[in-house]
């Protein structure tokens, strides 16, 4: 049984205090949302409709479910997920490993290294989309013309707009992660490699038997933020071309639906989708990256 | 007047009771030292004194007040931490002055007890430094002076020692003794080295398991331990143990097994009567036993053969095995022993001790 | 260590280049269209400026007052840009602090003082994550007019800390989970309230992670686009990202560039000046594997 002394107690009504200003800021813009798009999952709200809100029950997931352009929606948003996480976190693990080691000029590198994430995305990702795909005649818009018709002749319309935003995500979330495992490395007592070199002579089964498990806990926790940033990097791009990517992820398949459509009630449904997936994947990754505490001497 | 006085005194945790109903009067000026293995509750009761930790039952006074309810700030303590817990961003000087900061008082009155304080310990020329750029022990030094400067009514060390090399640990030693006899102030000592309990300790308290064993100045606890326990935890290598059975033979008491049949000696005869023909654990401290020479009574001898030998230069230490017992003895650095060889060894006679083999306590 | 060979030297030293080069050109491509001249965007070489000129940001910020003119027979808009630049600064900062205040007393909560279930307190408080902000505006919007701050730079004040809080949250609860406690204790000891020993010895002693935190957070806001440009609606209200957002690209390419940058180096400058505290906060926080 917990003896809960007079102290302990005035300590715990100090922590719930300390707490309110996050939880009231997460349930105002986080939880209330969250709750109304659940609630609305399950009605038939829509402003462009007469007449009262009915309870439909799970009848707009059931609809979408049953169609052909939610399952594509689907694909394309796993196979970009995938994707992306997989380009940055090699390309991170490259970075950090380049860096792990001192060598002349180094800070510069890391500087370069850091730049993408530190290029706020929300003006970054305007030049880099327009630079991609020029709307005016400009020195190099012929040449990207070029390539956005071959892209786009070879996998369909709208094809080189959304490898654009695939490619900066790519871009920015390797730096972060980079910059993020370079930190994972810099933790890890330097024995430990040197221990390895030792051990082991060959560099790949260095990197798979010790620098893999020994990052473990950065890496989870870098996929699962870089996992969070490839969704809102497409938003980005979407509000920007008012929706002109015509590849359909399920993040804007559900915003076409509630802004053009006014049907909040499958729009709702929709954007749930991808909160439950997410979370299966967080909760797998907190066993790496938020273990067990030691017990206290 | 700074004396602390702990009345039946209990820490219970969710599922441990850490310190057990421990009453203790620590006087005006006295250096009182809690040893005992870790686990033992003495951190704990150090703690409580100090007000890091919440007492569950009974009454700690300082001075003349009561200060259960006191926050640690105004029980005019200072604490000594085994990490130092020195502040990492500010310099010596200011680490020092923190707590007279904290107090509100005059900077020139500041100034003059850090430069005192500093030069006590030797340490004015690294007023200026952060804690990272100082050696282990100069950051103790720097510990111990932020205590210092505060002129507290008790100084609490927490294992301060323990994270310095061998060689330092002694020479620290010496320096808080010298210390603490220069500036009377009230100590209490935490450590698990019972080496500097003995050594600093005006007097020692040993602790188990939440308990205290035994209070006592440390040739008592050494001299006349109160139970086993005691007995093994002081002295360096511990005392020798062996399970003997009392025999009554030709008018006198005899304790025997399996290899040993030594006499008891007179001084303990009367007190083991009624222990006749049963078990009872006899305690030699390797330093009582010696090579048998001519001169000692064969009632005190017996054969044991060397295990293994250690030279320590000044002395030597064999580990000799007697029928199921192992002992060690301390001898003199001349002896020509070998391993595996048989010896005769002689045991200074008042110096053994027996204790009940179930209460453990002494005889 | 023996000497490496000198093609393995060669290979990290064209790896690094590469990367280098693979990180820093989209900059320098905006950085380099931001100073051309008209011309020279259409004529000239895509990689590099002749004549470099500061014509494009001086006419952002010129263009006030009445409409500047036609080309053809559009209208060129002008621009609020220093309003742009005030809200922004405004936004950034206010959501900045607000993300650390709340954050760090949070995890201090989570961390020193352990509520009970803090573990899953914090993890829960993370979760949030999980929760994509951009399929949220509908409701979001509805709390934002009830509260009366639509089309208001507040609005952006409660929702940007909320992208950044669960991380914060996160490395700064792990770090003062791990905080020596003797150091806190030991200035309980010598006269502090905890307040005080919280203010005077744990804060300063935290600086790396909050460093770390503050930048993350500055990094996080600073990539939203989509949340600006729904709630800030009057051209006199918005960031530079949301106005940036209303310009016709096909008319003032060279103008959107030169906001782009004029957004992104201070930015920049303010990550690269604490880049390396970045990395040490991150690591300071992480160390005991969490």
């Amino acid at each position: 049984m917990r003896v809960a002394t007079t102290a302990r107690r005035r300590d715990i009504q100090v922590a719930y205090l300390l707490l309110a200003p996050t939880l009231l800021l997460l349930l105002t813009a986080l939880a209330y949302p969250v709750g109304w798009e659940v609630w609305t999952s399950l009605t038939d709200l829509s402003p462009l409709k007469d007449g009262p809100t009915a309870f439909v029950g799970l009848e707009n997931y059931r609809r979408f479910l049953a169609d052909p352009e939610f399952w594509r929606a689907a694909t394309v948003t796993v196979v970009y997920a995938a994707v992306t996480s997989v380009a940055k976190l090699s390309l991170g693990v490259g970075f950090a490993l380049l860096l792990a080691r001192p060598f002349r000029g180094r800070a510069l590198v890391f500087l370069a290294i850091f730049l993408p994430w530190a290029y706020p995305a929300s003006v970054s990702v305007i030049g880099w989309y327009w630079t991609l795909n020029p709307p005016i005649p400009t020195a190099y818009s012929v040449f990207m013309g070029n390539v956005k018709y071959a892209v786009d002749g070879v996998l369909g319309g709208g094809a080189w707009a959304f490898l654009s935003v695939t490619l900066f995500n790519i871009w920015r979330g390797s730096s972060f992660i980079g910059v993020f495992l370079l930190a994972g490395i810099n933790a890890v007592p330097p024995e430990l490699f040197e221990c390895a070199v030792l051990e082991s002579k060959s560099a790949w089964r260095r990197f798979w038997l010790v620098t893999v498990p020994l990052l473990k806990p950065f890496l989870a926790l870098a996929v699962f933020l870089s996992l969070t940033t490839a969704f809102a990097d497409l938003a980005n791009v979407w509000m920007l071309t008012a929706g002109r990517i015509v590849y359909p992820v399920v993040g804007t398949h559900a915003y076409w639906l509630a802004i053009r459509g006014g049907q909040f009630g499958p729009a709702s449904a929709l954007s749930l989708t991808l909160v439950p997936f997410l979370l299966a994947v967080l909760l797998i990754l907190f066993r790496m990256f938020d273990p067990p505490e030691k017990e206290r001497a | 007047m700074a004396q602390v006085m702990m009345k039946d005194l209990n820490k219970k945790y969710d599922e441990v009771h850490a310190v057990k109903d421990v009453n203790l009067h620590i006087r005006d000026k006295e250096f009182m030292v809690l040893v005992g293995p870790s686990g033992c509750g003495k951190s704990t009761t150090l703690r409580m004194v100090a007000g890091l930790e919440e007492i569950t039952s009974g009454e700690i006074s300082i001075g003349d007040r009561v200060v259960n309810d006191l926050p640690p700030k105004d029980r005019d303590i200072a604490m000594v931490f085994q990490n130092y817990a020195l502040y990492p961003h500010m310099t010596v000087y200011d680490n020092m002055a923190f707590g007279l900061k904290m107090r509100k008082f005059p900077k020139v009155e500041i100034q003059k007890r850090v430069q005192d304080a500093a030069e006590i310990l030797g340490i004015q020329e690294l007023l200026k430094r952060k804690p990272r750029q100082l050696s282990g022990g100069q950051r103790q030094r720097v510990a111990v002076g932020r205590a210092i400067v505060r002129h507290p009514q008790v100084f609490l060390f927490d294992e301060p020692l323990s994270n310095l090399d061998a060689k330092l640990r002694v020479q620290m030693r010496v320096e808080l003794k010298r210390l603490h006899e220069r500036l009377e102030t009230t100590a209490i000592y935490v450590t698990h080295d019972q080496v500097e309990a003995m050594t600093l300790g005006d007097r020692v308290v040993v602790m188990k398991d939440g308990w205290i064993q035994q209070v006592g100045e440390p040739l008592e606890l050494y001299g006349r331990p109160a139970n086993k326990f005691v007995a093994g935890f002081i002295g360096s290598p511990s005392m020798n143990f062996v399970d003997v059975k009392v025999a009554d033979a030709n008018g006198a008491l005899w304790a025997e097994t399996q290899g040993i049949r030594v006499k008891v000696p007179p001084i303990h005869t009367s007190r083991l009567v009624p222990y006749k023909g049963q078990q009872v654990t006899m305690g030699v401290r390797p330093e009582d036993l010696h090579p048998a020479s001519g001169s000692d009574p064969r009632e005190y001898c017996f054969d044991a053969v060397v295990d293994v030998v250690e030279p320590l230069g000044s002395e030597i230490l064999l580990d000799l095995r007697v029928g199921n017992n192992t002992i060690v003895a301390r001898v003199e650095p001349t002896n020509r022993v070998k391993v595996h060889e048989s010896t005769r060894l002689a045991l200074t006679p008042d110096r053994a001790h027996f204790f009940d083999l179930k209460t453990e306590l002494a005889i | 260590m023996n000497p490496r060979p000198w093609w393995r030297k060669l290979g990290h030293g064209s790896l690094l280049l590469v990367a280098t080069v693979y990180c820093v050109f989209p900059i320098y491509f905006m950085l380099v269209q931001s100073l051309k001249t008209a011309e020279e965007d259409v004529f000239g070489n895509p990689l590099i400026v002749v004549n470099p000129t500061f014509e494009n940001f001086e006419e952002l910020f010129e263009r006030k007052g009445e409409a500047r003119g036609f080309v053809g027979s559009v209208l060129r808009r002008n621009y609020p840009v220093l309003e742009w630049l005030e809200n922004t600064i405004v936004v950034f900062a206010g959501s900045a602090t607000v993300t650390l205040v709340a954050s760090i007393l949070a995890a201090y909560a989570l961390g020193r003082l352990r509520p009970p279930g803090f573990r899953w307190w914090r993890r829960a408080i993370f979760a949030t994550y999980v929760i994509p902000h951009t399929i949220l505006f509908v409701p979001l919007y509805q709390v934002i007019i009830r509260l009366h701050l639509d089309d208001n730079l507040l609005a952006l004040l409660l929702v940007y800390p909320t992208l950044a809080l669960p991380f914060c949250v996160w490395i700064l609860s792990a770090y003062f989970q791990q905080f020596p406690r003797e150091v806190e204790e030991s200035a309980l000891v010598e006269g502090a309230s905890r307040v005080t020993a919280f203010v005077r010895i744990i804060l300063p002693m935290s600086r790396s992670v909050i460093v770390a935190a503050g930048i993350f957070t500055v990094g996080t806001i600073a990539s939203d686009f989509t949340l600006a440009s729904v709630f800030l609606l009057d051209a006199h209200n918005q960031t530079i990202p949301a106005g940036l957002g209303t310009m016709d690209v096909a008319l003032d390419e060279l103008l959107a560039v030169a906001g782009i940058n004029l957004m992104a180096i201070p930015v920049v400058l303010i990550c690269a000046v604490f880049a390396r505290g970045y990395v040490r906060g991150l690591t300071a926080a992480m160390v005991e594997g969490a």
